[in-house]
């Protein structure tokens, strides 16, 4: 029965392959022209001693651990101790190009309008998790890789292992040839990981790329910050300033730079030809760092240039009201520039604003682009001009971009395939991996359960897709052929939305945190001031709607002071036909996600009316009736006075509710489950049950004292993603902390009834007289939890080497049971990470497993009560004789958490009271001794099992006194036929 | 809400809360009297069935979780009016006093001989040890075992025999 599940097969078949994990300093970023990080000054691997093929390999800041599994690099980059000195000060402060521009010179001020762009040293972590490969010999070296940068990879893997670049081998684990990417993503950084670990080991090293990699992503920040000033006169640009803040568009491989084998950057401001920009004004500055790097990619430069100036321009043309493309052909010279601009805005039918109004939440834009790039031989007239004009619908709520259409104009001498060049843009800008509006689910989206855990799970090794069957790319071109295309969708998001896009990627969760701020976005510390722009009837429905959001925001922090609220009036119930199927689906989704029957409903009542008793420290409280009786129920409730409780804890008539009602955890759910929640209730049976009045002692009784409480322990804040964090984890994070509230019973609370967080959050609690467990290290389960048992658990009501979900916890399991398999797995995930916990099940806890179950086969000597009341009533089913039976309890006693705990409750619980499978029929069901045990029987029996099973934990104190206040309001009656 | 069980070889189809004890639900609604109530809670072991021909206490399972598996009571055992090799054993060894637990003593060893065609003296012991008998048959019923297994085995080679022919 105890069979650790197969591991997922390395997809690429190397003999003797080894496995990496590496260590990254505590503190590490890039601050434009070098990596500040933390000094290791002292590696511990004592505690790996003993473990032959366990291999820590370090060099500088480098630390990597190699073994023959996965799972024991991880368990061994654990147990090393790492000591780390703190960064040397950060002096790069005052290099950063925000002070820069503030101090610069009387020249930024003549400057009627200035800019700064940014470009990130990593546009994404990858595509897709999967394995790197490194295998390294004396004179060549040979990496399995997914980059989009492979010239500059080869460059970081020779510096870093002294390979001489021509001996490098670089090969693309999907097969179907590397993706000409916009700019470096974290293949590149898992590479040299691999390269590095595979060169001090001697043998091949697979490492893991996935989501962990953002960390990268984010430390590295941004390559470039290019500022940009113009003076414009009539409508005419005078004085064109253009500056770089750093030498370097990119930056090296994390990997190099720790190791401390990058070459050094030389600087020195040089114009450069790559530079160039096809527009003539009267002045023109254009200045840049000089970086002297093995390799300098001027592709990226250029793109990154590109990006800047045509979104620059476009900013230019809105604010000073004119069209964007009569700007630019104001100070074009080139005679077949023009011609080309001009074939291409016919062609396109071009006419900004995009005059449609919005349909639904999706709202169009059209944005136009231009670049003039000298040939291989720095020949500008023999360049290729291309002009660009692209067409893309924003939905305002997913925040998901869709390019409807690109007309591409490009002039390079010969005949140009647009279509092909459209469709390589199509595959390559927008398709879900490899784009750069490459969209990532949403956590708040919905799976509809068609796609498996298995393929989305971010930990998961896919194999390798097989080029068969996937759309094959036309033969790459260029990098500079995609030149404009960041900066035509990034004009053509700010004609749909009036945002301004000033650093890409613009993947759905930024558009729509973009949207939701309503400022003009340039990174997550983006202060630069909202775009303008004039005119169109759209705009100022847009406006409209930032205008709400404020007014939102202001209303929400009036709400936390004020103690009386007033009543939202009244509403007529609404029509059951006003919501859509899809809608009430999502919000059945939403309520069995919040388990809102669970405490909704009194045993044996009808769903949703409520009555049920909450013992509290400061008195009774009972649920309220859900339905959609009007008179009783929340009928009369419209969306408004709906959020308003979900969020502030504030009733229709305008009381408070207490937080027994998890309104600090509801707050953190998405507008659209919100929504889709109201309709789901309210398109239920309406049941008339007026709920019972609350018992609670002065002061408590008193709900405008809520008020301060709120304002003290409540944020009403909705969940923000982590973008460091994994789609999965995310999602797992947006449901365990919002609608499933976990918190609300394993965090213990403060003397005022509020949840405490930070190392306490997740430290189990006490709720209705059950124990709720920690979930976080301070879990004392006897086999450590893995985040697979943590599914089997939540998904199936057991885990072979935890136990049958009990208590409180039975109707959670039932709700989630509702749910898609993708979401309990993203619960599990998370809740796993609080606990530091493996993936799977390791052979180690089996062994553990196995070793409590015997070391408890023989009974302690001194209990002969509890043994003779142990054998009568619990040995039939609790003891493993080797003959079978099916009432037999699936799980050793020797496993059970609640016998580890530190208090008794859970255990005197379930032996009064048994345990039921009503809520998940089959996952065990034990009958209650209430009224056959007397509390000295029930406590002797308790000190026992104590004893017997968990011979490492102190006897419990005070049972018979516990087993007595336990018995009196849970009185359970054993069923009897 | 409706159940529906197969008990015996037949479907039933039951309106039944879904938490009601399988004891109930056999000797009430089907009048299969062979398993009988002694505790009610899992203790004694004269309700025993066999769910999937592994015993079962049928006084702490509910209806609803044997749904889609195989009961059998000792009401079943038999085969075309043929006693179970068992039972027969348990005639010819004397073995019942007041007999109130000898259905879960029958029902008990039929499960082990499911498994183990053979079993040893201690795997007969430890198979019964949570079976109480109060009137103190227990010497008759360890040989009904022992007499069982050869019964058991004749029928078995018996009705191999009868396949062949």
């Amino acid at each position: 029965m105890l069979e650790p599940t197969a591991k997922p097969a390395l997809p690429i078949e190397l003999a003797g392959t080894r496995f990496g994990v590496v260590m990254r300093p505590p503190h590490y970023r890039w601050d434009g022209e070098r990596l500040i990080c933390s000094r290791l000054r002292q590696v511990d691997d004592s505690a790996l001693a003993g473990l032959e093929e366990v291999r820590v390999v370090v060099d500088e800041d480098f630390v990597g651990v190699v073994a023959p599994t996965i799972e024991a690099a991880r368990n061994a980059a654990k147990r090393v101790v790492l000591t780390w000195d703190e960064p040397p000060a950060a002096k790069a402060a005052t290099r950063s190009p925000k002070a820069k521009l503030t101090n610069t010179s009387s020249a930024a001020k003549r400057d009627t309008h200035t800019q700064t762009y940014a470009w990130p040293s990593r546009l994404r972590w990858g595509d897709a998790p999967g394995w790197v490969v490194a295998r390294a010999d004396q004179a060549s070296l040979e990496v399995w890789a997914p980059t989009a940068t492979p010239e500059a990879l080869r460059v970081d893997l020779s510096l870093a292992t002294g390979c001489d670049a021509e001996r490098i081998v670089l090969r693309d684990p999907s097969g179907l040839g590397f993706a000409t990417g916009l700019g470096r993503h974290c293949g590149d950084d898992a590479a040299v990981d691999a390269a590095l670990l595979a060169q001090a080991v001697g043998a091949p090293v697979a490492v893991w790329l996935d989501a962990d990699y953002a960390r990268d992503v984010r430390a590295l920040g941004r390559a470039q910050c290019m500022t940009l000033g113009a003076s414009l006169d009539a409508a005419h640009v005078t004085r064109f300033r253009y500056r770089q803040a750093h030498a370097q568009g990119e930056v090296a491989a994390v990997g190099l730079l720790l190791c401390g084998r990058e070459a050094p950057t030389r600087h020195g401001d040089t114009d450069r030809a790559d530079l160039y920009s096809p527009y003539r004004f009267e002045q023109t500055h254009v200045s840049a760092h000089r970086g002297a790097r093995a390799y300098q990619n001027d592709d990226s430069t250029s793109i990154q240039h590109t990006f800047a100036r045509e979104s620059f321009l476009d900013e230019l043309a809105h604010a000073e009201g004119v069209d964007p493309l009569a700007l630019r052909q104001r100070h074009l010279e080139d005679a077949r520039g023009l011609e080309l601009i001009g074939s291409v805005a016919s062609q396109a039918d071009w006419a900004v604003p995009v005059t449609e109004p919005p349909v639904g939440d999706v709202m169009r834009g059209r944005g136009l682009a231009y670049a003039q790039l000298p040939d291989r031989h720095q020949r500008l007239d023999g360049g290729v001009r291309s002009a660009w004009i692209a067409d893309v619908e924003v939905n305002r709520t997913t925040g998901d971009v869709r390019l409807t259409r690109l007309v591409v104009g490009q002039d390079s001498g010969e005949q140009v395939d647009t279509a092909r060049l459209q469709q390589t843009l199509q595959a390559r800008v927008l398709s879900k991996p490899q784009g750069l509006l490459g969209r990532t689910p949403a956590f708040d989206e919905w799976d509809d359960g068609r796609t498996t855990a298995v393929e989305r799970a971010s930990f998961t090794p896919a194999p390798a897709p097989i080029s068969k069957g996937v759309e094959t790319l036309p033969e790459r071109f260029d990098d500079t052929d995609f030149a404009p295309g960041v900066a035509v969708i990034a004009n053509a998001l700010f004609d749909a939305t009036g945002v301004r896009f000033r650093e890409p990627p613009f993947t759905a969760g930024r558009v729509r945190q973009a949207l939701a701020m309503g400022e003009a976005f340039d990174g997550d510390d983006a202060t630069a001031q909202r775009g303008t722009r004039k005119t169109s009837a759209k705009l100022s429905g847009t406006r409209r709607w930032w205008a709400a959001a404020a007014l939102t925001t202001v209303a929400g922090g009036a709400v936390m002071a004020w103690p009386f609220k007033g009543a939202i009036a009244p509403i007529a119930r609404p029509a059951a036909t006003l919501y859509s199927a899809e809608t009430i689906e999502r919000g059945r989704l939403v309520a069995a996600a919040g388990d809102c029957a669970a405490c909704h409903t009194v045993a044996g009542g009808a769903v949703n009316t409520g009555g049920h008793a909450f013992e509290t420290p400061f008195g009774t409280l009972y649920s309220t009736n859900i339905t959609p009786d009007e008179a009783t129920g929340i009928g009369n409730w419209s969306y408004a006075a709906f959020e308003r409780a979900m969020r502030h804890g504030i009733s229709r008539d305008g009381r408070h509710l207490y937080p027994a009602f998890p309104y600090t955890a509801f707050a953190k759910t998405s507008d659209a489950d919100l929504q889709a929640l109201y309709a789901y209730l309210m398109a239920q049976p309406a049941v008339a049950a007026p709920a019972p009045e609350n018992a609670l002692t002065f002061p408590f009784n008193l709900r405008a004292l809520m008020a301060p409480w709120n304002a003290l322990y409540h944020d009403p804040t909705p969940f923000v993603p982590n973008p460091a964090q994994s789609d999965l984890y995310n999602r797992g994070a947006y449901l365990a902390e919002g609608l499933g509230h976990c918190s609300a019973c394993h965090s213990p609370r403060n003397a005022m009834g509020a949840e405490q967080g930070g190392e306490r959050y997740f430290a189990g609690a006490l709720v209705d007289g059950w124990e709720a467990p920690p979930l976080n290290a301070l879990s004392r389960s006897p086999v450590p939890w893995s985040e697979n048992a943590l599914f089997d658990y939540l998904r199936h009501g057991s885990s072979p080497l935890h136990g049958v979900a009990s208590g409180p916890m039975a109707p959670v399991v039932a709700g989630l049971a509702e749910l898609p398999e993708y979401d309990v797995r993203a619960i599990a995930h998370y809740v796993a990470q609080q606990m530091g916990a493996p993936v799977e099940d390791e052979p180690a806890q089996y062994a553990q497993a196995a070793q409590l179950a015997a070391s408890s086969a023989a009974s302690p000597s001194g209990q002969e009560e509890g043994a003779r009341l142990f054998e009568g009533a619990c040995a039939a089913c609790h003891l493993d004789n080797g003959v079978p039976a099916f009432t037999k309890a699936s799980t050793a006693l020797a496993l059970n958490t609640n016998l580890y705990s530190e208090r008794p409750d859970n255990v005197i619980h379930s032996i009064l009271g048994g345990v039921h499978d009503d809520a998940v029929p089959g996952s065990g069901s034990m009958p209650g001794f209430a009224d056959s045990f007397s509390d000295t029987q029930v406590a002797t029996l308790a000190a026992y099992l104590r004893a017997r099973f968990a011979p490492s934990e102190p006897p419990w104190q005070q049972l018979e006194q516990r087993v007595a206040a336990l018995r009196q309001p849970h009185n359970n009656t054993p069923s009897t036929p | 809400m409706t159940l529906t069980l197969r008990v015996n070889g037949h479907d039933h189809t039951l309106a039944v809360p879904a938490d009601t004890p399988l004891l109930a639900v056999l000797r009430n609604d089907l009048a299969l009297n062979g398993p009988k109530y002694g505790c009610g809670l899992g203790e004694c072991g004269a309700c025993s069935v066999l769910v999937d021909g592994v015993v079962a206490r049928a006084c702490v399972l509910t209806a609803a979780a044997v749904q889609g598996r195989e009961v059998t009571t000792l009401d079943g055992l038999a085969v075309e009016g043929r006693l179970d090799p068992v039972q027969q054993a348990f005639i010819d060894a004397q073995a019942a006093q007041c007999g109130y637990c000898l259905n879960g003593m029958i029902m008990s060893v039929r499960s082990l001989l499911n498994h183990v065609a053979t079993p040893s003296a201690a795997q007969i012991r430890a198979a019964l040890e949570h079976n109480l008998c109060r009137c103190g048959t227990h010497v008759e019923i360890l040989s009904a075992a022992h007499l069982a297994i050869e019964l058991d085995a004749q029928q078995c080679k018996q009705l191999q025999g009868g396949a062949h022919a």
